[in-house]
Parts: structure tokens; C-alpha cells; sequence
């Protein structure tokens, strides 16, 4: 057992989730635990009015949430915990869960328990609540899921089960708000008369071991732990804290003697094992099946949709659908979006501006600064919504789990589970979705991973420059370099990743796959809406500030003279960006582009790849629009100059480094907002070391041949 | 034998989980104990299986298929 305990300082905390606004600190606690997937969530969100994330993913809650639920008998704190297959932690959800249940020293603790049982998926389930009932806590179980057990043909007598536990059973379907009223009922009657649970018994090897050890356990400990928890805890090995060495090794000993002569013996395994027997028991004495319930519609679809032959090509038409729809399908939007702020609204604020008198500099800012920001994340948000839409589709129905299982193989080559290939693929869209996607991973240190490997990955603004660059110099060999761009993309993700796996991420992988896979299920619009909606505030709170912010900067500095000009009105190579440019310049120069046009170029492609073209064309003291004619040549000299003689060479490392350093202001938001400060500026560290090393190396090298 | 080598859709009782520790506690805690129902669904790329264990469907890969011990049930 950890000492560190996350639940903690997460159950002390007046509020912990920005959805569920404050709690009585004097209301009794309930707690919701229960397996993954079993629909925990949604009964809390009915319960509480709350928007916890709900999603067809075993996992889907991965940290605590509070709430709370305005029960007849009173307010009630409802604490929605991470699901768990089981009380020993394996995991850090777990870990907490498990803490929760069975530390009395630990604040917070509940009052009394709701343990969701799915109804159609009930082995799994009574394992859990069997290790619920030894922690001895007040329980009411809640068996949700009647509806697809009764489409199987399975029917669990309630009743029956309820005498089994020594607790009240509540059928219940949580997405339609059945049971809800049968539940207020018991959990007040629980809470105004708490009794423990029956004890699952564990046959006639393991209690008579449990009973010596009970006898010898010291006073501090059983007041601090449930004892028959504890009991088995220790039998089993698990090492708890404030227990005398003395009593840990006698436990020890005894677990050893219940396993002797077995090579695999673990006293764990077996009282997993006699908990289990328990259950089938149970199952035997409440579930009547009707019909032939083995092979279900759902395993026939899985027949198709996993298969050796069409499993692979439904997977990649899905992504090649979800790739299309990312970058086709938003992009009108977006520009109109970006038209609506660009033309009317920007104008109408300057317009505004100088009817009360502003000067130019209080109009470039409102209007070039925080307008285009704000126009910018705007323009994001159209991407966001579709990119999280189809999230939730994919998630809900069931697919992301087979499709998981499909890709495990190769993703595993860089040490990711299968469903990390969904924001990778988003990331050729748009990297911002991509790294916010990567909160479809239940592990943390694969979200990180991925998180670090999304902007390798070229987006579609990379896409206007490669293209702009190569017709200038390549001429018709253009596609084939802007293709080349794209293997290298490819290439980056998976030895970076293999780099970082051996490194930052090391013993992460060789987790072998054992995916429970959850129904398919029809997805909901009203899920959909409030997934999408609550992600999609989430994206806009945490990256918008940033986003407005460094737009209205790089204004701010490109209008700040240095030398001659006055504020606001200055050519870019006298201000301070012009400045900051030409000091960069000879970083790059045994890259072969060392000129203060092109690190300008770079350094807005920082904030927007989107912005680099037009930046060009702004250094060059040329609008946009002047279009190939003028730019060309300019260009074409610029990388003469800088190359000594060799532009090609230049200019495929200076798309290598385009491709490679960091892609937006918005991805490193996105990426503080889901890995945080640190990991995100060691991304761009890393991503601007591959670049300059891979940049000046094809540099170096292709100017021996050209 | 292993799931590997069984006929997709047959009826098996599962005997034994081999491999460590931690593998087969995960395992064990998922349902996988001697004398559960285990039948394979489908067969994926590479090896890999669905299982269904119960009610339950779970998705392993070829490694973790060979680690589960089953013979045929006759019920
Ligand atoms: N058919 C049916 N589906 C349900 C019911 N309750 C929840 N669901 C669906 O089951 C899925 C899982 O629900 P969640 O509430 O996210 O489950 P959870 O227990 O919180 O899951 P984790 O957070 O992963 O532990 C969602 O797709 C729900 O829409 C129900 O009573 N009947
Ligand atoms: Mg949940």
C-alpha cells in the first residue's frame, strides 16, 4: 500500500471538478465505485446535474469528482470514483479507490458505498463488490445495465441477491433515470442505519489461515483498517502501512503455506480464485437465462470488424474518414470564421476606434493585436468541434476499442497502445485536436508520449509552405519533395518515438494487451453535445489565453522601432521582431539559411505556420498577393546568398526544419493544458534540437552533391 | 492446449494461467480462473484474439492468448 496517497489532497479539496460547483463540507459522503464501463458516471451526472466525461471506454474517469446530489433525505456528497476491476492497486486509479474504501485515516472517508453492478456483465462485477464487502463499509448496490441484460435474455432476481450481500439491490438504468427513486431510498436508509455487508466466504483452506492471523493483529491496525481486509491484505503480501514487521512476516508465512507445492502458487491468485468461486455461486443462485445467450449480434459485428482480412482496411477507411473530415470539412468554416473577424468585426472596432478619437497605436492594438488573436482561436474552434464529435462517436459506439485491438501490433513498435493512432492521424489535420486527443488514452504516460510525438507529425499549415516553397525551387519536382516531407513526418514519429521509449519513457512498453471490450452501443446526441461541449470550453479556456496572447506580442514587437520609425509604423526590419530575427539569423547559417528574412519566417511560424507565408511576403516589403512574380526571385537570392552556392540543399533543410520545430503557440497551449509546463517545454527543446540537427546535416550533406 | 489452436465459436473451460505474477493476477482479476467459460470470437492480425470469458468479451494479443490454458467443455 502507498504511502502517498493522491486521494488525499483530491478528497479534501472543496471542489475538484470545475463541473460540480461546491460541496457541504458537513453532508454525508456516498461514494460511487464499481468496475470500469459500468455506468458510473452517468448515474452521477443524473444524480448531481453534474457533466463528468461519460464515454463507452473502460477508464473514462481518471480522477475523482464530487458533487452534489439533493436527496430526500438531505444533501448528499456524491464522490464519483475512477472504475477498478479490483482493491489491489495496479494502477494509481486504483490505488485511490481502493484507499478510499479502506483507510480510516484518511479524510474524507465515506459514509457509505453505491457499488454499480453491471447487470449483463456480472462474474466481473460481483469480484468487485466481494472485495467491497470485506473492507465492511455500508453498501447499496446498484445494478445498472438491466435494459441490455434483458435484451440478452439474462434476468437477475434482485431480491436474491440483495440476501446474498446483506445489502439492498437497486435495479436501475442510469442513461433513462430508471431506479433513480429506489435508490434515494436505500442510500438513505443506509445512511441513517449503517450495517456492513455479508463477508463472501473464502473456503475451508484460506479462512482457518485468516483466522490465526486475525488473533495477531495489533490494536493500531485494525482501528486504522477494516480487519478482514487487512487480514487478507497481509496474507497475500501486500505490504500496508503502520503493521509490526513481525505480524507482516507471520502473514507471509502463512500465505506461503496455503500456496505450498504449487509452482505457480501465489496466495493472491488464490483467494482471487475462492472469490470467484463465491461469485459463480451467486450467479448460479440469482441469474435465469433464457434463449441461447453465448453468441450475441455484437460478436458477430466484432467477427467482421476485427478480422485478419477486413479489419485492417474497415480501420484505415475509418481514420481516412476522420482525417478527411478534420481538415476538408472545417476548413470552409474556419475561413469563414476567420473572414467574419478579419473583415466586419475587425473593421467595425477600428472604425469605432477612431470615431472616439484612439490613435493609431490603441487601433493596431485592438485591431492587428487581440482582434487577429481572438480571430485565430476562433478559428480553431470549428476543427476542435468536429475533431471531438467524432471522438465521442467512436468512443461511444464501441469502435475505438476494436480499432484498438486491430493497430495494437504496430503501434506497439514505438511502445503505445493501438488507440494512440487516432490523434496522431488527426495530428496531420490539425496537431491542437491531435494533442487534446490524446485524452482517449487511459494511461498517463502514453498520453505524454503521444503528446510528445503529435507535432512531428506535418499538419496541413505546414502544408502551405512546403508547397510555397518547393514550386519556387523545385519546380515540377515539387510534389514529390512536398510527398518526401510527409515520409520524413512519418519517420520522425517512429524513431522519435523509439528514442524516447528507450529513454524518458523506458519500461513503459511490453504491457501485453488485455483489453475488455465494451459492447456497441448506439451513441446518444445529448452524450455527444455535452462531451464535445465540455471538452471544447476546456480547449478555449486553457489555450485561448495563450493563443490572444502571443498574437497581440508579436504585434507589439514588430511595432516597436528600434532606431528610426515611430511606434506602430515602422518597417519589420527595424523592430524589435526584425531585430530579434537578424540576431537568430547565424544559428542557422551552417544550415545554409542563415538571413534574417527566413528566421523571421521561423520565428512567426512559432506562433502560426499558417502566418509564415504572409511573413515572407511582409519581409520582403511585399503584400501577399504580389504572388510567385515578385516573391521568387527574391527568395531565390536570399537562399544564393545564404548557401554559398548551394540553394537546393538549403532549401530542403529549411523544410526540414519547418517540418520538424515546434508547429503553433496553439499546440504548445494545447500541450500545457494536458502534460503541463515542464514536459511541454522539453518538447519544444526537443523539437527544435531534431530540427536544427536534421536541418543541417541534409544541409551539409546534400551541398557535397549539388 | 491454448484459445491459439482452438476452433473459433467452441465451447472451452479454461485450467490454468501460466506466466508472472502481475500477469496473472490482471488476468485472474479480470475472471480468468480455472474452470471459467472462455471461447474464441474472432481472430485478429498477428495472433491476436477475442475472447469471450462469460459475458464478458476481452481482446488479447497472441502473447497473452499463449499464456491461457483451456480444454474443450462438454455442456
Ligand atoms: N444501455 C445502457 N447504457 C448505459 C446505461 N448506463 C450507462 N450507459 C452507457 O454506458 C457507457 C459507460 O457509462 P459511464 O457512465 O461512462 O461509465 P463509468 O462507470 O463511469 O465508466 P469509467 O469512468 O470508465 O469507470 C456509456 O456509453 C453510457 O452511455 C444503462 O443503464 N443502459
Ligand atoms: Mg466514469
Amino acid at each position: 500500500m502507498t504511502d502517498v496517497r493522491p486521494a488525499k489532497t483530491l478528497l479534501a479539496k472543496s471542489c475538484c471538478d470545475e463541473h460540480t460547483g461546491t460541496v457541504d463540507e458537513r453532508a454525508p459522503r456516498v461514494a460511487l465505485a464499481g468496475n470500469p464501463n459500468v455506468g458510473k458516471s452517468t448515474l452521477f451526472n443524473t444524480l448531481t446535474g453534474a457533466r463528468q466525461s461519460v464515454g463507452n471506454w473502460p477508464g473514462k474517469t481518471v480522477s475523482v469528482a464530487r458533487g452534489t446530489w439533493r436527496a430526500s433525505g438531505g444533501d448528499v456528497t456524491l464522490i464519483d470514483l475512477p472504475g477498478t476491476y479490483s482493491l489491489l492497486p495496479g494502477s494509481p486509479d486504483e490505488a485511490l479507490t481502493r484507499d478510499v474504501l479502506v483507510d480510516h485515516g484518511m479524510d474524507g472517508r465515506p459514509d457509505a458505498v453505491v457499488i454499480a453492478v453491471d447487470a449483463a456483465n456480472l462474474a466481473r462485477n460481483l469480484y468487485l463488490l466481494a472485495q467491497v464487502m470485506e473492507t465492511g463499509v455500508p453498501l447499496v448496490v446498484a445494478l445498472t445495465m438491466v435494459d441490455v441484460a434483458r435484451a440478452r435474455g439474462v434476468r437477475v432476481d434482485a431480491d436474491r441477491l440483495s440476501a446474498l450481500v446483506g445489502a439492498p439491490v437497486v435495479p436501475m438504468v442510469p442513461r433513462r433515470g430508471e431506479g433513480l427513486d429506489a435508490l434515494d431510498r436505500a442510500v438513505a436508509e443506509a445512511l441513517a442505519n449503517p450495517r456492513p455487508p455479508a463477508v463472501p466466504p473464502l473456503g475451508d483452506h484460506v479462512e482457518p489461515a485468516l483466522a490465526a492471523l486475525a488473533a495477531e493483529l495489533p490494536a493500531a491496525s485494525t482501528a486504522r483498517f477494516p480487519a478482514r481486509w487487512l487480514s487478507i491484505a497481509l496474507i497475500t503480501g501486500e505490504p500496508v502501512p503502520g503493521v509490526p514487521d513481525g505480524t507482516a512476516a507471520l502473514a507471509r508465512d502463512l500465505g506461503a503455506a496455503l500456496v505450498d507445492g504449487d509452482d505457480l502458487g501465489d496466495p493472491e491468485v488464490l483467494v482471487a480464485e475462492q472469490r470467484y468461486a463465491w461469485v459463480h455461486k451467486v450467479i448460479a443462485d440469482v441469474v435465469t437465462r433464457r434463449g441461447d445467450t453465448r453468441t450475441t449480434w455484437s460478436d458477430r459485428v466484432d467477427r467482421v470488424l476485427t478480422s485478419r482480412w477486413s479489419g485492417a482496411p474497415i480501420f484505415l477507411a475509418v481514420m481516412w474518414g476522420v482525417f478527411v473530415l478534420t481538415t476538408k470539412a472545417a476548413a470552409p468554416l474556419t475561413a469563414a470564421l476567420q473572414a467574419l473577424i478579419d473583415g466586419p468585426v475587425a473593421g467595425a472596432a477600428g472604425g469605432a476606434l477612431t470615431a472616439i478619437g484612439a490613435g493609431a497605436p490603441v487601433r493596431g492594438l485592438v485591431v492587428d493585436g487581440i482582434i487577429a488573436g481572438v480571430g485565430q482561436l476562433l478559428g480553431f474552434v470549428p476543427l476542435m468541434a468536429i475533431m471531438f464529435v467524432l471522438l465521442a462517436v467512436l468512443e461511444d459506439s464501441g469502435y475505438l476499442a476494436r480499432a484498438a485491438f486491430v493497430v495494437d501490433r504496430l503501434m506497439r513498435l514505438i511502445g503505445l497502445p493501438g488507440r494512440a493512432f487516432l490523434p496522431l492521424i488527426v495530428g496531420f489535420g490539425c496537431n491542437v485536436p491531435a494533442v487534446a486527443g490524446t485524452r482517449i488514452l487511459a494511461d498517463r504516460r502514453h498520453r505524454l508520449l503521444t503528446g510528445l510525438l503529435v507535432p512531428f507529425v506535418t499538419c496541413s499549415a505546414r502544408l502551405t509552405v512546403y508547397v510555397l516553397v518547393a514550386s519556387v525551387f523545385f519546380g515540377d519536382a515539387a510534389g514529390t519533395v512536398v510527398f518526401a516531407m510527409y515520409v520524413l513526418s512519418i519517420a520522425l514519429v517512429i524513431g522519435i518515438g523509439l528514442l524516447l521509449r528507450r529513454t524518458l519513457f523506458r519500461g513503459m512498453a511490453g504491457e501485453p494487451l488485455v483489453l475488455d471490450l465494451p459492447p456497441y452501443r448506439l451513441p446518444t446526441l445529448r452524450l455527444i453535445g455535452t462531451q464535445t461541449w465540455v471538452k471544447l470550453r476546456a480547449f478555449l479556456r486553457t489555450a485561448g489565453g495563450v493563443i490572444v496572447a502571443t498574437v497581440t506580442l508579436v504585434w507589439l514587437l514588430s511595432s516597436i522601432p528600434v532606431g528610426q520609425g515611430t511606434f506602430g509604423d515602422t518597417p519589420v526590419e527595424h523592430s524589435v521582431y526584425g531585430v530579434a530575427a537578424r540576431t537568430a539569423a547565424p544559428a542557422f547559417a551552417p544550415a545554409g539559411f542563415g538571413d534574417w528574412h527566413n528566421s523571421a519566417a521561423l520565428l512567426t511560424g512559432f506562433v502560426a505556420k499558417e502566418a509564415v507565408v504572409s511573413t515572407t511576403a511582409q519581409t520582403y516589403s511585399m503584400s501577399e498577393s504580389a504572388g510567385d512574380g515578385e516573391l521568387a526571385p527574391a527568395l531565390r537570392a536570399t537562399f544564393d546568398r545564404t548557401s554559398g552556392g548551394h540553394p537546393l540543399p538549403a532549401v530542403l533543410a529549411f523544410l526540414v526544419f519547418l517540418l520538424a520545430y515546434t508547429p503553433c503557440m496553439a499546440t504548445v497551449a494545447a500541450q500545457w493544458a494536458e502534460m503541463g509546463g515542464r514536459l511541454t517545454l522539453f518538447g519544444i527543446g526537443m523539437q527544435l534540437t531534431v530540427a536544427w540537427l536534421l536541418a543541417v546535416a541534409v544541409f551539409q550533406l546534400g551541398s557535397l552533391f549539388w | 492446449m491454448t484459445p491459439r489452436e482452438a476452433t473459433t465459436g467452441a465451447a472451452m473451460r479454461l485450467s490454468r494461467v501460466t506466466g508472472d505474477r502481475r500477469h496473472r493476477r490482471r488476468l485472474v482479476e479480470l475472471g480468468f480462473v480455472p474452470g471459467a467459460d472462455v471461447s474464441v470470437i474472432a481472430r485478429g492480425v498477428n495472433g491476436g484474439l477475442i475472447l469471450a470469458l462469460g459475458d464478458a468479451r476481452v481482446a488479447v494479443d497472441a502473447g497473452t492468448a499463449a499464456t491461457l490454458l483451456v480444454e474443450p467443455s462438454h455442456d
